[in-house]
């Protein structure tokens, strides 16, 4: 076994031993639990560097496989690793984002009762979305995605005890298991056809031995289980419900693990869905109605967790029709950039929310933001990055999607991202504005009465520089990651040696005239003197309440899927408790009665027996004499 | 009627006497006579029959013999069993001997 390998092992099984151990020894000490997991995961983080550094090679593809279970003449099952520049690279944004978050937790999360449970839960996430990373075969990687469901499961329902999250932990779960239904089936389609699943394998089969049509079949089944993965299209209202669980969990979910899995495994197969042009096509165009629907859904929402769900929802839109439009490099270079920037707005948002007990943007700004230095930084520099300004990397990878779009996409495309762009900008600006608070009158009274009342106390405790720490490094990360551009183009797109992520021309003066167009819209509704604070999609009640309430999908599914699995299985309730159970219980009621009766035949006096006995054989007999000797 | 239906007449007048206290008395010793009077009427069966299917008379009187032995002893068993029952329930009252029902 190689270096690489080995480290790959480490980075994978280090963080489930950290959690085991967590969860079956350190339930009770919390200081000990959140030591084990990060340095668990510290110890992941060195491998995967080290992965970084010995695989991330142009054209490099490390195969280690392990034969599992092997059947003579059934399928070859092998499990094992697959390195490569696209492995290596996402599983160390895996690793970095989760110690981000697990460090940040130590604060957000101190003095809760669940606190051991917690670390256990994370370090059981990072494991499984290290192990579906890095894994060599399709079905491996279905086991993994699966895990990654329960994980997060588990860390959305994280406080059960109340309704809400236990409700967004089981809708999370179910519908991404809507799209996970497909996923198994193409992944028993693709064994089927070839009796094999290992992934590089699938990827050249996809051109040379299956059918065209069967490629067709196959990657929409695949596409089924992204779209409920990673939020899109007609799946993706689990996602803003997920927004119950403890913020740093959101964080997490968000950037580098659950929905960035959708997205890993259309970049991991790409060659495999290359294939099938017209598949991706449709993938494109759900993916740029996804971005612009949850643009408006954050348009109008006033939690500042559920802005940014929405703004996750849009922008793995932007990876998907990155990747649909042909480009891995720009896909995952955006992907990257959004997991630095997106962890980093949650946990911005989480210093406010801590401080404000609250989500929503108008009762955080009522709180004497503008105090928390680090949360201030990170949500400008953050919300920045989302919305594409300039020096940042949002720009530089949003950029890099649009270039990708504008080359195969087709212009009516392009135009529509470019509107996306916008309206990202303005939704963006109209976070900040609305969260650091305008120059309402509202905010004057609520600031001086505040300020004699919080003055005293605001000194940063422990929990807050642990807190700001992670925080403050994300924001320089994301000034600094949108030069790793070439970085990336060179590693993942080695073939296309002219490619170029990024190129100033009418293209991008177009799209920085419409992010400053929608950052000016933002400025001149929330910002400026005498500004109504009410954005122009929040005055108009239709608009509002449609945008507001996920476009009504969640009143269509309640009204239909929902309906009928609740009455169907209400019927089968009823079937289970009254036709089976009756049936059973009649048996064994029948069977008692049926013995009582009987008991009474048994009455302890021997000369009613005799009486029985004596008339039997007398009957007997009589009956023998009368029908005669036999013949 | 011939002497051999007289015979068994008797028999089955003895039998039906037998039977009758058998299920008429409850006092246990009571019902150990009718039962003696029941196996005498078989006795009497076995003998007038053996000499009317013309075996040697001695053969059905032998068995009569036998009978009357195993008769003794089933009623030294069964009153040695009704002194236990006294003892224990100071009654032979049948009805009160129904432990064992269902």
């Amino acid at each position: 076994m190689s270096g690489p390998v080995l480290a790959a092992l480490l980075a994978q099984w280090t963080p489930l031993a950290a959690s085991a151990l967590i969860l079956v020894f350190l339930r009770s000490r919390p200081a000990a639990a959140a030591a084990t997991a990060i340095a668990g995961i510290t110890v992941s983080l060195a491998a995967t560097g080290l992965l970084v550094a010995q695989v991330a090679v142009p054209g490099l593809s490390v195969l280690a496989e392990a034969e599992w279970l092997p059947v003579h003449g059934g399928p070859g099952l092998a499990f094992g690793v697959l390195l490569d520049p696209l492995s290596a690279l996402m599983a160390f944004v895996v690793a970095f984002i989760t110690l981000a978050v697990m460090v940040y937790s130590v604060g957000y999360m101190r003095g809760d009762p669940g606190f051991p449970r917690y670390y256990g839960f994370l370090a059981l996430f990072a494991w499984a979305m290290l192990g579906l990373v890095l894994a060599s075969n399709l079905l491996q990687l279905l086991v993994f995605w699966e895990l990654v469901g329960l994980a997060s499961f588990l860390l959305i329902g994280f406080w059960f005890e109340r309704p809400a999250p236990a409700a967004a932990a089981r809708k999370a779960f179910l519908m991404t298991r809507v799209g996970d239904v497909g996923f198994l089936l193409g992944v028993l389609l693709l064994i089927r056809a070839l009796g094999i699943a290992t992934i590089p394998e699938l990827i050249e089969a996809a051109t040379t031995r299956l059918e065209p049509g069967l490629v067709q079949v196959v990657a929409v089944l695949l596409l089924m289980g992204v779209i409920g993965k990673s939020a899109q299209g007609p799946l993706f209202t689990w996602l803003p419900d997920a927004m119950e669980g403890p913020t740093p969990v959101s964080a997490l979910l968000h950037s580098a693990t659950m929905v960035a899995a959708g997205v890993f495994l259309v970049a991991r197969l790409h060659g495999f869905f290359a294939a099938a042009p017209a598949v991706m096509q449709g993938l494109l165009w759900l993916a740029l109605v996804t971005a612009l629907a949850s643009a408006t859904m954050a348009m109008v929402a006033g939690d500042i967790k559920r802005v940014l769900a929405y703004s996750s929802i849009s922008q793995l839109s932007y990876m998907l029709m990155a990747l649909a439009a042909g480009s891995v490099a720009a896909g995952f270079f955006h992907l990257t950039t959004h997991a630095g920037f997106k962890a980093l707005l949650f946990l911005s948002a989480g210093i406010f929310i801590h401080h404000a007990h609250s989500n929503d943007m108008r009762e955080i700004s009522e709180h004497e933001p503008l105090k928390l230095t680090a949360g201030v930084v990170g949500l400008v520099a953050g919300a920045s990055a989302l919305a594409g300004v300039v020096p940042t990397a949002g720009y530089f990878s949003k950029e890099a999607v649009l270039t990708a779009l504008g080359g195969t996409g087709g212009r009516v495309a392009l135009a529509l991202a470019m509107l996306g762009a916008a309206l990202t900008a303005y939704y963006s600006g109209r976070m900040v504005f609305l969260t650091l608070g305008g120059r309402s009158p509202s905010r004057q009274v609520a600031k001086s009465l505040g300020e004699e009342t919080h003055r005293h106390e605001h000194r940063p405790s422990y929990g807050d520089r642990m807190m700001a720490a992670p925080v403050l490094v994300l924001s320089a990360l994301t000034l600094v990651l949108g030069y790793l551009g070439p970085f990336f183009a060179a590693r993942l797109s080695p073939e296309a040696e002219h490619e170029e992520l990024f190129h100033f021309g009418a293209q991008a003066v177009t799209a920085l005239a419409l992010v400053t167009a929608g950052l000016a819209l933002s400025w001149w509704e929330f910002r400026r003197a005498l500004a109504p604070r009410v954005g122009f999609a929040e005055r108009v009640p239709a608009l509002r309440s449609f945008f507001g309430e996920n476009w009504y999908l969640d009143r269509l599914y309640d009204a239909t899927v929902v309906r009928w699995t609740v009455a169907l299985s209400r019927a089968a309730k009823w079937n289970d408790h009254t036709v089976l159970d009756g049936a059973s219980d009649g048996v064994a009621r029948g069977t008692v009665w049926g013995g009582r009766i009987l008991a009474m035949v048994q009455n302890g006096y021997v000369q009613a027996y005799l009486a029985a006995v004596v008339s039997v054989v007398a009957a007997l007999g009589i009956w023998l004499v009368r029908t005669g000797p036999r013949p | 009627m011939t002497a051999l239906a007289a015979y068994l007449g008797f028999s089955v007048l003895l039998f039906g006497i037998g039977l009758y206290g058998l299920l008429q008395r409850r006092s246990l010793i009571a019902m150990l006579i009718a039962l003696e009077l029941m196996l005498a009427a078989v006795a009497v069966n076995v003998v007038v029959l053996t000499t009317y299917a013309g075996r040697d008379p001695g053969a059905g009187q032998v068995m009569a013999l036998v009978l009357v032995g195993v008769a003794a002893a089933e009623t030294a068993l069964g009153l040695s069993l009704f002194v236990a029952i006294h003892r224990a329930q100071a009654t032979i009252d049948v009805e009160t001997v129904s432990e064992l029902k269902g």
